[in-house]
């Protein structure tokens, strides 16, 4: 039994990874079928980092996210059909599709507003924190890269946070660890160095292990809360293999739960990151280890989240393209 | 009635709103309220009522910028001072591509209202980097409102519309009007944006100007006059939303327009106004219409080199008698 979940909600938690998950081959399939235009950044192979960070979040918590945003959405519990429906750009998106796959936000899920400049956000995330550091309620949580800290904006975040003792989870996925598409230039030797140079306290933690990564974001969030300063949690990633690409593919294929127990049959191409790096094949691999659920529980999860995602794509593939008029409404409150 | 400065009628919208709402927050404090001319006891008395909501960040542009819009869409009213309008370049990407943007990519989900409030203009010795006058670039930037106010009352006025305002709205403020009297109603009041003012009228040309032009074109107003030329001096005073019916309808009047602004022309606010007019009025201008603005050149720093290009009111008056041949 992990110290912080029953076994409820470690299966809760797998089910909402796995969402994460089906979602965004939902999206693969779809732009497959041309239904939308527009480059996406898909967040297979981070789920163990934002499904366990962001379900501890409560009402009055923030998040800020990024290009890579899907997945934080899904993870906040955000209306997965009209997620997809406003990446398909439609009606019935959750931005009436005027953000797309770049901007979508939800408020009603404690989301900001999303940007997909590269350290775009992590400012607003300062903001949101002052503002619920003077309502007296609330955290902030930064989404962001590892290439935000090449950016110039990080490091005012981070010293405004720091010396004005805001209540800020400044998590960041690194996924520039190994392979051909690293983002991060940062001529530290750590990405950590930077907050803890400027007196923020950090946390190392593998992103592949979302027990890890929900162990280290609960201790931090609880001590922000409690104090009002700024965290650092640097969560390291192997990239997935298919992340740098202008139209999405099933780079390593479609997820297929028997591979959970069934690890014979992983091979091909990119079977190191299936066997090593897939953080819900390793989540549910040692649900499954700990006899904290049986194959028939984890096909059963399964068979839901992809009811669920069947119902979402019928939901948006029937919304219809906003009207022509909608270009010029919501400029102005 | 009561006679104030321009910079006693922001201070006084800005401790209005403080005081009457608990959101509002002020973001670069120090050189908003210190240093402007006010009575000491005046700006002690600033720093004791509200000084847990006055914030003197790190020089952070950016993250100023973007900490507001955060705290906005939180429910906070944020007031940003960024000082010198050329400062807030450093915030450019925050402002233009994220405050300006949130509420129209969100389709209406999300509200920023806060104000962005800098010191523009050709203030005497700045150089190119401390005489700028961005205003056209932010026109350019949809999903921000723009306020240049020209006296003490539309300064407090529209200062109060600009903080009760949903949307960000950028407030910009000519060094030069700062010491500028005016007579500004008693107490507490608003002037609704997109509303132009005639500070003057006339009958043989309409001048539209802008912030310390408006104090220009007063003052050619009166040297004109003296040669039997009444010049009608309009202040949109807000440039989004800009009142182009009270433009038309001077111009409509008088058949003739001059635009003076002290930005550079390509691309201004005064090429604007004066395109505005050619699409509705142009039957009823009698000449070409005219801009009296800068060259496109950065600003030089030498005293002569700066007047040589500044726009005032002998350049206005000259201009003037060339529309009418005089």
């Amino acid at each position: 039994m992990s110290a912080s979940l029953t076994g409820g909600e470690r299966l809760a938690l797998l089910e909402r990874m796995l969402l994460m998950r089906r979602f965004e081959e939902e999206v693969i399939s779809a732009a497959a079928a041309h239904k939308y235009i527009g480059r996406n950044h898909l967040y297979i192979g981070h789920e163990g980092v934002g499904g366990p960070a962001l379900v501890q979040l409560g009402a009055r918590d923030v998040t800020h996210s990024t290009h890579r945003n899907h997945g934080h959405m899904i993870a906040r519990g955000v209306d997965p059909g009209k997620a997809l429906a406003e990446i398909m750009g439609r009606a019935g998106g959750l931005c009436g599709g005027k953000g797309g796959t770049w901007h979508m936000t939800d408020p009603t899920r404690g989301f900001g507003s999303t940007s997909a400049m590269v350290g775009g956000s992590i400012g607003m995330s300062v903001g949101a924190g002052f503002a619920r550091k003077q309502q007296g309620e609330g955290v902030s949580v930064a989404l962001f890269g590892d290439g935000v800290l090449d950016e110039g904006i990080s490091y005012e975040a981070l010293n405004y946070c720091s010396k004005f003792s805001l209540p800020v989870l400044f998590l960041c996925e690194n996924n520039s660890q190994e392979g051909a598409h690293i983002t991060s230039m940062l001529a530290a030797k750590r990405l950590t160095d930077v907050p803890a140079s400027l007196d923020i306290e950090t946390h190392v933690v593998d992103g592949a292990d979302a027990e890890a990564v929900h162990g280290c974001v609960r201790a931090a969030l609880a001590k922000i809360r409690a104090n009002s300063r700024p965290i650092f949690i640097e969560a390291q990633l192997a990239r997935w293999p298919g992340s740098h690409q202008m139209r999405p593919e099933h780079t390593t294929g479609v997820t297929d739960m028997s591979l959970v127990w069934d690890e014979a049959r992983i091979t091909g191409e990119h079977a190191d990151w299936v066997r090593h790096h897939d953080p819900i094949r390793l989540y549910a691999a040692k649900l499954l280890a700990a006899g904290a659920a049986s194959k028939d529980e984890l096909l059963a999860i399964d068979a839901r989240v992809k009811n669920q995602m069947a119902a979402a794509r019928a939901y948006a593939e029937a919304s219809p393209f906003p009207d022509a008029s909608a270009a010029l409404e919501n400029v102005f409150a | 009635m009561a006679r104030k400065t321009f910079a006693t009628g922001m201070l006084d919208a800005l401790g209005y709103a403080l005081q009457t709402d608990p959101t509002v927050a002020v973001l670069g404090a120090w050189s908003f309220i210190r240093d402007r001319g006010l009575p000491i006891e005046q700006e002690d008395a600033f720093f004791d009522r509200y000084g847990d909501r006055l914030i003197d960040p790190p020089t952070s542009e950016s993250v100023i910028a973007a900490m507001a819009t955060g705290a906005a869409v939180c429910g906070m009213r944020p007031f940003v001072n960024f000082g010198t309008s050329s400062f807030a370049f450093e915030a450019w990407n925050q402002m233009i591509n994220e405050t300006g943007n949130a509420h129209f990519m969100s389709n209406g989900q999300l509200k920023a209202p806060l104000v962005f409030h800098m010191y523009c203009g050709i203030r005497g010795g700045g150089a190119a980097q401390h005489s700028q006058s961005p205003q056209s670039m932010f026109a350019n930037a949809p999903g921000l409102e723009l306020v240049l106010p020209s006296t003490a009352a539309d300064a407090q006025g529209l200062l109060r519309t600009a903080i009760r305002s949903d949307n960000p709205t950028i407030f910009l403020t000519h060094t030069k009007l700062l010491q500028w009297m005016g007579d500004t109603p008693d107490g507490d009041f608003s002037i609704p944006f997109g509303k132009a003012d005639v500070k003057r009228a006339g009958r043989d040309v309409t001048v539209v100007a802008t912030s310390l032009m408006v104090r220009e074109s007063l003052a050619a107003a009166e040297i004109l006059a003296k040669e039997g030329i009444e010049i009608e001096v309009v202040d949109p005073r807000t440039i989004v939303p800009l009142d182009s019916a009270a433009i038309c309808a001077s111009v409509e009047k008088t058949g003739r327009l001059l635009v003076a602004e002290e930005a550079v022309a390509t691309c201004s606010i005064a090429s604007e106004i004066i395109t505005i007019v050619a699409e509705q009025s142009l039957h009823a201008l009698k000449a070409p219409p005219v801009r009296v603005a800068r060259p496109s050149a950065p600003l030089a720093y030498a005293p002569t080199l700066e007047k040589a290009v500044t726009p005032d009111a002998d350049k206005i008056v000259a201009a003037v008698r060339r529309m009418l041949n005089k």
